[in-house]
Formats: C-alpha cells, sequence, structure tokens
C-alpha cells in the first residue's frame, strides 16, 4: 500500500484499522454544558462562554443525513476548480457541517444517509498520497 | 433601565441622496462619496457646516477613508468615524447616526456609504476548517434555496420568480445598477452559478454612493428644513447571531428576532407594514425574509408573490428599489440606500416606483458575521 498523510490531521482521522477511502471521524469538542461543536477549539464554548478545562475533545461519527447540496458551476479561487458539490450534513452526534460531496459519490438529495470517507486527492512532494475529508451517499 | 431609540427624542431623515451604484469603473470612491452627500445637503436644502457629526460607512476601503472625502466639503472639524459591518455597514452607519441625534448629543447627522469593489480580507481565527474556502456566500445561499425548495415543495421557477420583480422594479430607478426587466426564461437561463442559483439571482457587487442626512425636531426648526418631506425614524435593532437548533438557518433565525423588536418597538404589525426593502443578495433570501418579519406563515412566500401582493402596488412592495439584485449592493452604502429607497416612497416622491399610499417601511440587512439591522421609518 502507498505511504499516505492527512491533508488537515487537526480536523479528522481515520477510524481505527482503516487504510485509504477508510470511514473519517472527526475531531469535535464538547463542552461541560453539553454543547457539542467542530472542530475542537480552546477559546470558548458559543454556547456558555466557559473555557479551559470545561472544553474536551470530542470525537464524532461522519454518519449524518443530508440537509442540503449545491453543485457550485463557479468558483473564483483556482485551488477548487469548479464544478464540485457542496454538501450541508446534520451529524448523528449533533453539529451540522459543510464540506465537499466525494467526486465519486453516488448523486445524493435531502433527506439521504450519508457518512465521511478519507478520499486520496494530491500527492505530496515526497510522493505520499494525501487523504481529505469527503462525504459520500451512505452504501 | 435601557431605552430604545423610539423612547429617545424623536429623529427624522431629512435628507437622501445617492451615486448610482455601478459596474466597477475608474471613478475614484472621494467623487462616488461627494455626489451623494452633495445631493443630501440639496434634498435638505441645508449646507455642510450644519451637519455636526459623520458616519462613514465602509466595507472595502481600507483605513480611514472618510476624512480624504469629507476635507472637500470644507473642513468643519466636526467628529468623523467609521463603521464596517460587512453587508449591514450601511444600516450601522444610520443607527449610530440617529442615536447620537435621538440622544441630544447632535441636532444633525449625516451617514454616507461609499465602497469600491476591492478584495474581501478576512483575519484568521485560528480554528481550522474542513473547506470553507469552497463555500462563498452564493453558495450558501445555493444550499439554503436547495433546502427551502425541497421542504416547502418550491421549484426553482418560483424562486426565480423573486428576481423577475426586482429587475422590473429596478429598471425603472435610475440609481439602480441593473435597470433591465428580465423575464422568468431570461433569469433561469443565465449563467448558471451554484445550485440552481443563476446570475440574474445574485447582486452584482458594484460601486456607489448613499447618504442620508438625519436631525432632531430642535434641528429641523433651527434650519428651516421642511418638516413635511422629514420622516421619522421609528424603530433601530441590531441584533447579532446566536446558536440555533442545529440545521435552522441562521439568517432567517436572526432575521425574526430583529425584526420582532422592531416591530414591538414601534408598535406596529407585519400587517401595517407597506415596503420592505430587504437583503436579497440572492433569490432565496426574499422568501426567508418575508416569513421570517411575518408578512406570511413559513413556506407561503412563494404564494404572495405569484398573487402579486409583493409588487409596488401590492399588499406590501417588496424591494421596490430593485434591492440587491437589481439597485445593487455595493457594500458600504446599500443599508443606507434602503432608507433613502423608504423615504423617497413615504414622501411620495418615488415616481414610476411609487406605492401608493405607503406611510410605514421597514428596512433590513444581515451581513455575513452574522449581524442583523432592522429600521422602521413612518410618515
Ligand atoms: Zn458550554
Amino acid at each position: 500500500m502507498q505511504p499516505s498523510k492527512l491533508l488537515k490531521p487537526e480536523l479528522y482521522s481515520a477510524g481505527s484499522g482503516d487504510g485509504d477511502g477508510a470511514t473519517a471521524r472527526l475531531k469535535g469538542g464538547r463542552c461541560r454544558c453539553g454543547y457539542v461543536f467542530f472542530p475542537m477549539q480552546t477559546y470558548g464554548c458559543e454556547r456558555c462562554g466557559s473555557h479551559g478545562d470545561p472544553l474536551t475533545p470530542y470525537e464524532l461519527s461522519t454518519n449524518g443525513t443530508l440537509l442540503a447540496e449545491a453543485t457550485v458551476h463557479l468558483h473564483a479561487d483556482k485551488n477548487r476548480p469548479a464544478p464540485f458539490t457542496i454538501v450541508k450534513v446534520a451529524l448523528d452526534d449533533g453539529p451540522v457541517i459543510r464540506t465537499l460531496l466525494a467526486d465519486d459519490s453516488a448523486r445524493v438529495a435531502p433527506g439521504q444517509r450519508v457518512t465521511g470517507r478519507l478520499v486520496p486527492t494530491t500527492q505530496s512532494e515526497s510522493g505520499e498520497t494525501v487523504l481529505d475529508h469527503r462525504f459520500s451517499a451512505a452504501s | 433601565m435601557t431605552r430604545s431609540l423610539n423612547d429617545l427624542r424623536p429623529v427624522y431623515v431629512v435628507g437622501i441622496g445617492w451615486h448610482r451604484y455601478q459596474n466597477p469603473s475608474e471613478t475614484p470612491y472621494v467623487a462616488l462619496g461627494l455626489t451623494a452627500i452633495r445631493a443630501a445637503l440639496a434634498d435638505a436644502r441645508i449646507e455642510w457646516p450644519a451637519v455636526e457629526s459623520t458616519y462613514v460607512a465602509a466595507a472595502l476601503l481600507g483605513m480611514a477613508s472618510g476624512r480624504p472625502m469629507l476635507r472637500h466639503l470644507g473642513a468643519t472639524g466636526a467628529p468623523l468615524m467609521h463603521v464596517e459591518n460587512a453587508s449591514a455597514s450601511g444600516s450601522t452607519a444610520f443607527r449610530h447616526a440617529c442615536i447620537e441625534v435621538a440622544s441630544g448629543i447632535s441636532d444633525v447627522a449625516l451617514a454616507i456609504g461609499v465602497d469600491k469593489r476591492n478584495p474581501v480580507r478576512r483575519a484568521e481565527t485560528g480554528i481550522g476548517h474542513l473547506a470553507e474556502d469552497a463555500i462563498v456566500p452564493f453558495t450558501h445561499f445555493a444550499l439554503l434555496t436547495n433546502e427551502y425548495a425541497v421542504r416547502h415543495n418550491a421549484t426553482a421557477e418560483d424562486i426565480a420568480l423573486v428576481a423577475v420583480k426586482n429587475h422590473r422594479n429596478g429598471a425603472k430607478n435610475p440609481n439602480a445598477q441593473r435597470q433591465q426587466e428580465r423575464t422568468l426564461d431570461e433569469v433561469l437561463g443565465g449563467k448558471r452559478v451554484s445550485g440552481s442559483l443563476t446570475s440574474l439571482q445574485c447582486t452584482p457587487i458594484g460601486e456607489g454612493a448613499a447618504a442620508v442626512i438625519v436631525a432632531s425636531e430642535d434641528g429641523i426648526r433651527r434650519l428651516g428644513i421642511d418638516a413635511g418631506r422629514a420622516i421619522r425614524t421609528t424603530a433601530s435593532v441590531g441584533r447579532s447571531e446566536r446558536v440555533y437548533a442545529p440545521g435552522a438557518g441562521f439568517d432567517a433565525a436572526l432575521t425574526k428576532e430583529t425584526a420582532d423588536l422592531a416591530l414591538a418597538q414601534a408598535k406596529v404589525t407585519p400587517g401595517d407594514i407597506d415596503i420592505i426593502e430587504l437583503h436579497d443578495a440572492f433569490t432565496v433570501e426574499e422568501l426567508h425574509y418575508i416569513e421570517s418579519i411575518g408578512l406570511c406563515p413559513e413556506g407561503h412566500g412563494v404564494r404572495m408573490l405569484k398573487d402579486g401582493a409583493l409588487d409596488i402596488g401590492g399588499q406590501c412592495a417588496i424591494n421596490p428599489s430593485g434591492g440587491l439584485i437589481a439597485m445593487g449592493h455595493p457594500i458600504g452604502p446599500t443599508g443606507i440606500g434602503q432608507i433613502g429607497e423608504i423615504v423617497m416612497q413615504l414622501r411620495g416622491e418615488a415616481g414610476a416606483r411609487q406605492h401608493r399610499g405607503a406611510r410605514t417601511g421597514l428596512a433590513h440587512m444581515v451581513g455575513v458575521g452574522a449581524v442583523c439591522y432592522v429600521h422602521i421609518l413612518q410618515k
């Protein structure tokens, strides 16, 4: 298997025992007040303002339900060549997040189940495959 | 015990002026701003030295753009400050000009919005993100369009009718960036942008300027201003986003709580409002916000639109100026231009765009962050 690395390891990890295309886990946070958020941060809780010890890392499942999708036809930033599809997903663990749909995902529509995976995007200078988080229609 | 604007001494809009909103040009912002200010002074029939304080709304001009513009009116030494609050910069400047006059600190204040289409720069927060760089405003609203369409069984054609109406209004507005009527086919057939949004359903960010002069009753009397053309600000509310239920559209939720406070402050109900200028940067927003303001139950906006209830001459004219979609959205000026449109309508001076019998108008802006501002003006 090719060596690989994560594009944004501060935001997600591979599910245990998985390789390329694996189910992803998201690095969220939880406040003592019960508020669950993504990504983890220690500045302070948006709901209650607590900071420091009350905020702890809280791993989130990437299983969720699609709320909305939009295929982007125009995008000025050359680092993100259009077209691509953005999805808004209500995670089973609480937070609502928005990010890219995997290029090889089946088409999706609101109400559908989706799951996050780590998919190969580019090669690093040292030849590693760079994995980034994408959603796909749940199989 | 705190008080709202409407509990303080009355404050009136006495002068309005624009530099037409337009595509980016070589015209310096100084020329745009001075044109709008001089038009507002002429409309109020007062001279520049009467202005005791100035609020300059600009989001994209960089630091301290005000003095290099205002000095050409004759440097009076009066205080000035700059307001940057994203799309709501102009609304925020207007609110603080009103507060200054209502509090008694000044009798006459100016809110001037001016901007050029420069790149938007936002500071890093230090918190990572999955792909926020791929989600620009039109994609944020393309997602909300998809949600609205599915939840309320609305078609892309239904939602695009907002643009048909607003282009029709803008075609009658000499200050609008886009002054051309568009058919539904033209709107839907234009360049695809994101999701079901096409370019004619999106605001064309451009440049321009809008100015509003506010005054107290003392100021009006002392300067001999025509009180018959003065329009009172009866509510001013500013809010910022809270934590809403997961998945709730924060723009709409924030609009609802801000509008509710403004309606209570002015002691009016949604049914009392004759005209609304609202933040229709993208078509679906107009439906969200008329429902949030309370003109109709959630999901009923399309029906009102199709019935003509939102047209000039209908039950409540929405965006008679053409809104952000047709009049344009030069950022700093936009919220001030909304106030100018409402004043023109309540005076009965809106010409071909006149909504007959207009007595109460509401102005609404949201800005990324998110912030929301609502003002109510009454004759
Ligand atoms: Zn908390």
